[in-house]
């Protein structure tokens, strides 16, 4: 065994030391080198828990994290997608259009945070699941923890969609500590122009706020893709500095007929 | 069949032609005494000046035999009017293969007799094995010579002439020639030459026959006697499956009739369930008692035997049957019937008992269901394995049976029909939505095709951008769909400048969002072929159009917006139905 070999193989021996369970179902890499770069083996750990959180009134609707979230599990095969949340406001077709096909998904409505944190927990100990997502207000440490060593001996991936709370409340909770391997924030970014009129891509800004075994970054991305990848997003030289107005682009769509 | 038997009175309709008024029919009485159609009202005065005449209303009287014709399908699909440029109009029906339905041709002819009968229509009915033949004993045969007469305790005058099978070269040998249905001219011809009864020709060499007194004359023997298929051209399409039912009492009642509709089609559809067959196209027609029929006509895209959807579809349209003074018969007929799978419909299974089972494999998609797949696969490892039933017992256990559900796609394009959440508890027994009429598939072919109230061609959608169903198959140039939809849509305060501009902000939970960039508008309009009929928008406005707008505002957030009504109709109304991620 060469030095450099035995250098490895020891690093990945001590890695193995720090985080016994963590990573030991493989990890799905997002396809951008410089996300996979901040996470642990370049990729988001399967058979574990994540957080995803939003920004402001967006993430009382839940509505980039739930996209952020369909690019994730929509690459997630062999099994349903169990998606477990308050009110029935998600909506299919569009979550397609993210990378996650709507005949997957396994909808369970409950009332409570505590019966969105059992089901989860359940739906983790049951084969035929790829992974679970829960949209709840609150992920007090001791559910987390169970949520991740469930998710741990399963293997399935489970993203707990942090929604329904405003200013402080939300802060406070950023600022927790949790079992999650990763804590993500998601906010909607004004859209890149694609020389057409109207909106562009639609942007995202990805926080990863903690990762076990990295560091704290953040990118802006194009939205997930039908295939549910997300790509860097190419500042455009030519960008106007103020958004567009819209009357001035009825004129562009009228000429365009 | 002779018209016109109002009275003891002779009486005669008249047209003018020619310049000169001639008769165009007789009553019984006026033939008794020596006049018949054809001849110059004049001449009839003159032998019976007491004759009452008016004038003939040809449209009327051919649209009135048509109605009969119409009426007379209750006893087979095939009829037709029977109206020849020469008068004695009659109605033609073909009765092989229904006879038995009605225990046999004479019960048949006795129940169309006495329902004429009772409508004060005079008739002479006779049944044979060809078209010529009935023809010619209707119309020239003495009641007693060939048939039963059946009914003679009607006032009006009736007459029932059944030729056996295989008779009908005997029933027609004594009738006059002029029986064969021919021209009056040829008649005479033959007259000349002393043939006077057909049974002077039969047996003639047909080509002498056809030579000495033209072909029409060999024709209308050889079809008279079979020997020359004449096929008879029904009114309308003729079904390839009916079921009937007859009601003792006339009914009239819309419960009665939805009852009747759902009797039908069970009946209908099990009868395809048999065959494998799913129908594209019903009729329900409801048999008057005045001898008209009522029509309701639903049509499916997709072949189907679904009763309950079946049934749906053409109770909604009840209100536009009039029964008039009640209904003796309704019949449904399939047209368009085409292969269905049987996995496309199941009957329902009952429904899933509330409490959990004790055995793992026993409940939802346990081995109970185990003839199907309990839950349909879709894409390689995403399917919905049989190890799912127990976690959805929990679940359905504890959080309620319907707690879990699947997202189904629906082939439609109002934005909240195109997904339905269905619980998984009764998963097996969804029921297929009705597919709409597709890109390209004309608007009323396939759905309504009813003629009452034929629908305005509205398109789906008609916008400049123009979407199709929102539900399965995405295809590159569908408009975005937002990852959350709220149900119901929820009105916002918005300001726009001009009426088919996106607002330029908008107030929604009390914030204010500033468009930077806007797409649309996409317009989406009622599904009028759908059962439910309107968007629910909340504003009691049926039939509404909404025009989506995609807008960001200045912090890249994305909305579905929506106005409703026309761009012109004051005041419009704007509703947030989804956010964007």
């Amino acid at each position: 065994m060469s030095s450099a070999a035995r250098l490895v193989d020891l690093q990945d021996r001590i890695r193995r030391i720090e985080r016994p369970n963590a990573l030991r179902h493989g990890v799905l890499p997002f396809g951008v080198a410089a996300l996979d770069r901040a996470l642990p083996e370049g990729g988001l750990a399967l058979g574990a828990l994540h957080e995803i959180h939003g920004q402001g009134a967006d993430e009382e609707d839940g509505a980039t994290g739930a996209g952020f979230a369909a690019g994730i599990v929509g690459r997630i095969a062999n099994g349903l997608v169990l998606w477990c949340l308050k009110r029935g406001d998600l909506y299919g077709p569009g979550l397609a259009a993210h990378g996650l096909d709507p005949a997957r998904i396994a909808l369970v409505r409950a009332a409570r945070d505590e019966d969105i944190l059992w089901t989860l927990e359940e739906a983790l100990r049951s084969p035929d699941i790829a992974a679970v997502v829960g949209e709840i207000g609150r992920l007090p440490m001791v559910a987390g923890r169970r949520l991740q060593l469930a998710a741990e001996r399963s293997g399935i991936t489970a993203l707990v969609l942090q929604r329904w709370r405003t200013g402080a409340e939300a802060a406070a909770e950023r600022a927790r500590p949790s079992a999650a391997v990763t804590r993500w924030r998601v906010a909607p970014l004004p859209s890149l122009p694609d020389g057409e009129p109207g909106i562009g891509l639609p942007r995202w800004r990805v926080e990863l706020l903690r990762c076990r075994g990295g560091e704290p970054a953040a990118w802006d991305v194009e939205a997930a893709d039908a295939s549910g990848l997300v790509h860097l997003s190419a500042e455009l030289a030519d960008r106007p500095a103020a958004p567009r107005r819209f009357a001035a682009e009825r004129e562009l769509w009228r000429a365009a007929g | 069949m002779t018209k016109e038997n109002l009275d003891e009175a002779p009486f005669a309709t008249v047209i003018a032609s020619a310049g000169r008024q001639l008769l165009a029919a007789v009553n019984p009485a006026a033939a008794a005494k020596g006049i018949a159609p054809g001849l110059p009202l004049a001449d009839a005065l003159s032998f019976l000046p007491g004759l009452a005449t008016h004038p003939a209303e040809l449209a009327e009287d051919a649209a009135a035999l048509r109605r009969l014709a119409e009426w007379s399908g209750r006893y087979s699909p095939w009829t037709a009017p029977d109206q020849p440029s020469s008068g004695d109009h009659g109605i033609k029906i073909e009765i092989t293969g229904s006879a038995h339905l009605w225990g046999g041709e004479v019960a048949l002819a006795a129940d169309l007799s006495r329902r004429l009968a009772r409508q004060g229509i005079g008739h002479r009915l006779a049944i044979a094995d060809t078209l010529g033949a009935a023809w010619a004993v209707a119309r020239y045969a003495s009641g007693r010579a060939t048939g039963n007469p059946i009914s003679g305790k009607f006032a009006v005058e009736t007459a029932n002439l059944i030729v056996p099978i295989g008779e009908a070269r005997d029933a027609i040998a004594p009738l006059p020639v002029a029986a064969l249905r021919l021209d009056p001219t040829l008649v005479q011809g033959l007259h000349r030459v002393g043939l006077r009864h057909i049974g002077d020709i039969i047996a003639m060499p047909r080509d002498a026959l056809a030579r000495r007194f033209g072909a029409d004359v060999a024709r209308r023997l050889d079809q008279a006697l079979g020997d020359l298929p004449e096929p008879l051209s029904p009114l309308g399409e003729v079904p390839t499956r009916r079921v009937r039912l007859s009601f003792a009492e006339p009914i009239a009642d819309p419960a009665d009739l939805a009852r009747a509709a759902e009797r039908l089609t069970q009946d209908l559809v099990a009868r395809l369930a048999r065959e494998g067959m799913g129908a594209r196209r019903l009729d329900l027609g409801f048999h008057r008692v005045d001898s008209r029929v009522e029509h309701i006509r639903i049509g499916t895209a997709r072949p189907s035997r679904d009763p309950v959807h079946l049934a749906r579809l053409m109770i909604g349209k009840l209100d536009t049957v009039d029964p008039g003074l009640g209904i003796e018969d309704a019949i449904l007929a399939a047209f368009a019937v085409e292969p269905l799978a049987s996995e496309q419909f199941e009957t329902p299974l009952p429904r899933q008992h509330p409490h959990p089972s004790p055995q793992a494999g026993k409940g939802i998609g346990g081995h109970e269901h185990s003839r199907r797949a309990p839950f349909p696969a879709r894409g390689g490892g995403s399917g919905w394995g049989p190890g799912l039933a127990p976690l959805f017992d929990r679940i359905g256990t504890k959080l309620g049976l319907d707690a879990p559900a699947r997202l189904e796609p629906r082939e439609s394009h109002i934005p909240e029909r195109a997904s339905a959440a269905v619980p998984i508890s009764n998963h097996h027994f969804s029921e297929k939505p009705p597919r709409p009429p597709m890109k390209g598939e004309g608007g009323v072919r396939g759905a309504d095709v009813g003629e009452r109230h034929p629908h305005p061609p509205i398109a789906g959608a008609m916008g400049p951008s123009l979407s199709h169903d929102a539900g399965e198959g995405l295809t590159p140039t569908k408009p975005p769909r937002p990852v959350r939809l709220f149900a119901p849509p929820e009105p916002v305060e918005a300001f726009w400048v001009l009426p088919d501009d996106p607002p330029f902000h908008f107030t929604w939970r009390r914030r204010l969002h500033r468009v930077a960039q806007a797409d649309g508008p996409e317009r989406i309009a009622e599904e009028w072929w759908h059962p439910d009929g309107q968007l629910a928008n909340r504003n009691g406005d049926p039939g509404a159009i909404r025009d989506y707008y995609r807008v960001e505002d200045e912090t890249g957030r994305r909305f579905w917006l929506f106005r409703a009504g026309l761009p012109g109709d004051p005041p419009p109304r704007w509703f947030i139905h989804g956010v964007f991620a």
